[in-house]
């Protein structure tokens, strides 16, 4: 994702005086944060709001001598549940239909490369919602860059069925995808 | 069916022990059909993660800053001041020829105010790319830009210092503005 392409939304929060490794944090995981949001179904705004509040319950988690194990999990797992909060938009991913919106994607390429492009899209994006929710939850946090068992941490499932369920979810797409 | 097949995806992923990444990959080696599998895994994962992209493009495209409104504004009350301006000189022609103000400078093709790329799916899949412009490019319509001092807009302290917005101004044949995109 280029820088281009998220929105450049100042952080409402202030960090404390002291605290560059929460900068330092917000900076590497803001980006994957809020595509995971938007992709699990929150608009943009809506994931911006949560990618700061769980900055802000970083920082008080921090603050309170909380455990500093993995705190891109922790993270995960904070935005995860406030996405999961907001029952409407959480229910809404992957539904919404972007071959309109996505006409930008191929602006310079041939047109053969275009509907190429959008037909490979839109059989993706058909197979994306014959997943089961473990299984497109579990893809988002993979292509977020989470480890199978960071992953069982966020969504609460031991480590082995992580795995399972990556194994299932990419093997559908692929068969649907015809790859 | 090989059993190492159950592994692939993992071992894509580096979650297998390092004795079982081994086997996993002695055994592709003299394996086709597993090398094919694991290119096709790897591939809808690819993908995958490049749709991801493009959804958050896409919603973020969708949404309007709140400031766009008064930029609006401001830019359609410059385009007002300039399309009077502009037709007391200049006969109704099919292409209207902008005079250039103060504060406007005309750009010579459509394309020169566009956006900086964006990395985006077909870069991907790099093909040469074809130029298509026409070399005798005819203008159909105009273009024109108004640079506007953030400091007119905003309060004091708001934005940084120096910092304009640039509106660009398409003006139809028919001398009506026919769209306004605004950039920073």
């Amino acid at each position: 994702m280029s820088d281009d392409s998220v929105p450049l939304a100042l952080p409402l929060f202030r960090l404390a005086a002291g605290s560059s490794e929460v900068t330092t944090l917000y900076r590497e995981l803001r980006k994957p944060l809020l595509r995971y949001l938007v992709c699990l179904g929150l608009t943009s705004d809506e994931a911006q709001d949560v990618v700061q509040d769980a900055f802000l319950s970083l920082q008080r988690h921090l603050a309170s001598d909380g455990t500093q194990e993995n705190i891109r999990g922790w993270l995960f797992r904070v935005a995860h549940n406030q996405a999961r909060n907001r029952q409407t938009s959480y229910h809404r991913r992957f539904s919404e239909p972007l071959d309109g919106e996505m006409d930008f994607l191929a602006d310079d390429a041939t047109p053969e490369q275009r509907v190429l492009e959008k037909e490979k899209f839109r059989r993706l994006a058909t197979a994306i919602r014959l997943l089961t929710e473990s299984e497109r939850e579990c893809l988002l946090l993979r292509a977020g860059g989470l480890r199978y068992r960071e992953i069982g941490e966020v969504l609460g499932i031991a480590t082995s069925t992580v795995g399972d369920t990556v194994e299932r979810a990419i093997k559908k797409l692929a068969e649907k995808c015809n790859v | 069916m090989c059993d190492v097949q159950a592994k692939l995806i993992a071992w894509l992923d580096r979650e297998l022990s390092s004795d079982e990444a081994a086997g996993v990959e002695r055994h592709i080696e003299g394996c086709k059909e597993c090398r094919s599998r694991l290119a096709a895994y790897e591939q809808v994962s690819n993908t995958f993660d490049v749709y991801c992209d493009a959804v958050v493009t896409a919603k973020t495209r969708r949404r309007v800053p709140r400031w766009v409104p008064v930029l609006a504004s401001a830019a359609v009350a410059a385009a007002v001041m300039f399309l009077a301006f502009a037709q007391r000189r200049v006969e109704p022609p099919p292409v209207l020829i902008p005079t250039v103000a103060a504060t406007s400078v005309p750009v010579p093709t459509p394309h020169a105010a566009e956006p900086a790329p964006r990395k985006t799916i077909h870069r991907r899949h790099a093909v040469p790319a074809v130029q298509e412009r026409a070399v005798k490019w005819q203008p159909t319509e105009t273009a024109v830009q108004i640079a506007i001092p953030a400091e007119a807009m905003f309060p004091p302290g708001a934005m940084p210092k120096g910092m304009n917005f640039i509106a660009e101004l398409s003006i139809a044949p028919d001398g009506s503005v026919k769209q306004v995109r605004l950039r920073q």
